[in-house]
């Protein structure tokens, strides 16, 4: 009994030492890191907003791969969309007109893989979507040779993004449409 | 302190060739040379740290319980990496992505707790940890180089200021060797750098004892 009790306690010991040592890192970092995520969250705004004034945010709760929207210039949207990838969550900031077609497209944040699926950050990951709205490719037979190859050996991330954005589309030309912000 | 222990890494007991400890983030981080170099940087942190840590409290922690204690300790420190490169280096985060708190199951350390640090002073573990933690960089970034260049036909280091901080290699930009840098080419490779390394291990040991 008593072996057990030391045991235990030692190990309690080394849980609880652990905990402290990443409570004060934590509290060293933490505001540096939502410092870091806030400037990258504006940077991705700033980059799909295409210069146009953006409003305010609205949450949406319900609808699958949206989690919120901007409104941005006179009649276009931003929302923020959230999908699956390989490595788990995706989330993108997507641009589209008031007909739902797609102008700017940028991931936030990801966990793909690199080489793979992180080539979904890079600026020409989104072109082949640019300009589509219900006719998105999701499919990687939908794809020119060319863009196939370049998503070869990522169709998760691919599969993932394409479905969000084709879901933001159909949520602004059946919910938000008639451009009030 | 023995200096032996600080070389074994590198080609006697190199932990990816020849020990073959750390095979996932081996096969799966090698795409290119700046991911090699800063998963091999992280572990080199998070070993260091655990071995010293580990042999000093080797005669405090519980038999019975070791796994769960090493655990612990090595998933404090690499937490830690994580959030302070977070904070403090953004991209260089950014680009080992999933693969940093994979560090906790790496083998290498957790084989180094159990095999080495739990039995010796911290002196030699804190020079075996620095050993294999360099020979497991070695390893990566030489298969990365190979992957990358026959592959992509780039050599991709970090970016600093304004350059980008990718090379690339007339020719073989244009027409790559793709299969290499896929999963089986990592494979492939793994194997033809395993069996040189036998031969050359077993090269060294046979002009040892011929002497």
């Amino acid at each position: 009994m008593k072996k057990y009790l030391k045991t235990a306690l030692i190990l309690c010991a080394i849980c609880g030492a652990a905990a402290l040592l990443l409570a004060v890192v934590n509290s060293l970092t933490a505001p540096k890191i939502a410092a870091y995520e806030e400037e990258q969250k504006q940077a991705v705004l700033g980059a799909v907003s295409n210069g146009e004034a953006i409003g305010d945010f609205h949450s949406v709760s319900g609808v699958s791969n949206i989690t919120g929207y901007y409104g941005l210039g006179k009649s276009s949207f931003i929302l923020m969309l959230s999908t699956t990838g390989y490595g788990g969550e995706i989330t993108l900031a997507a641009a589209y007109d008031t007909n739902g077609k797609l102008t700017a497209a940028k991931v936030l944040s990801d966990s793909e893989t690199p080489g793979l699926g992180k080539k979904s950050e890079e600026s020409w990951y989104m072109d082949k979507f640019l300009g589509k709205s219900s006719n998105m490719p999701t499919k990687k037979t939908e794809l020119s040779t060319e863009d196939a190859q370049a998503i070869s050996g990522a169709s998760v991330t691919f599969t993932g993004i394409s479905k969000a954005l084709l879901a933001g589309s159909s949520y602004v030309t059946s919910v938000l449409k008639g451009g009030k912000n | 302190m023995n200096t032996k222990e600080l070389t074994k890494g590198f080609f006697k007991e190199n932990p990816t060739f020849i020990i073959m400890l750390g095979m996932c983030p081996t096969l799966g981080v090698t795409t290119q040379v700046v991911n090699a170099l800063g998963m091999g940087a992280g572990v080199l942190f998070v070993l260091f740290f655990s071995n010293v840590l580990i042999a000093a409290l080797k005669n405090v922690i519980p038999n019975s319980v070791r796994i769960p204690c090493y655990i612990v300790i090595i998933a404090s420190f690499v937490t830690i990496v994580e959030m302070v490169l977070h904070a403090f280096v953004p991209s260089i985060y950014d680009a080992l992505g999933v693969y940093l708190p994979l560090i906790v199951v790496n083998c290498i350390i957790l084989g180094r707790a159990e095999a080495f640090a739990n039995k010796n002073t911290v002196g030699d573990s804190a020079l075996d940890a620095i050993g294999m933690g360099l020979g497991f960089t070695m390893s990566l970034s030489l298969i990365a180089l190979i992957r990358e260049v026959f592959g992509k036909g780039t050599i991709t280091l970090f970016a600093i200021g304004n350059w980008n901080g990718v090379i690339t290699i007339p020719g073989l930009y244009e027409w790559p060797v793709r299969v290499v840098s896929l999963a089986a080419g990592a494979l492939l490779l793994m194997g033809y750098l395993k069996a040189f390394f036998q031969w050359f291990s077993e090269n060294r040991k046979a002009k040892g004892t011929a002497k």
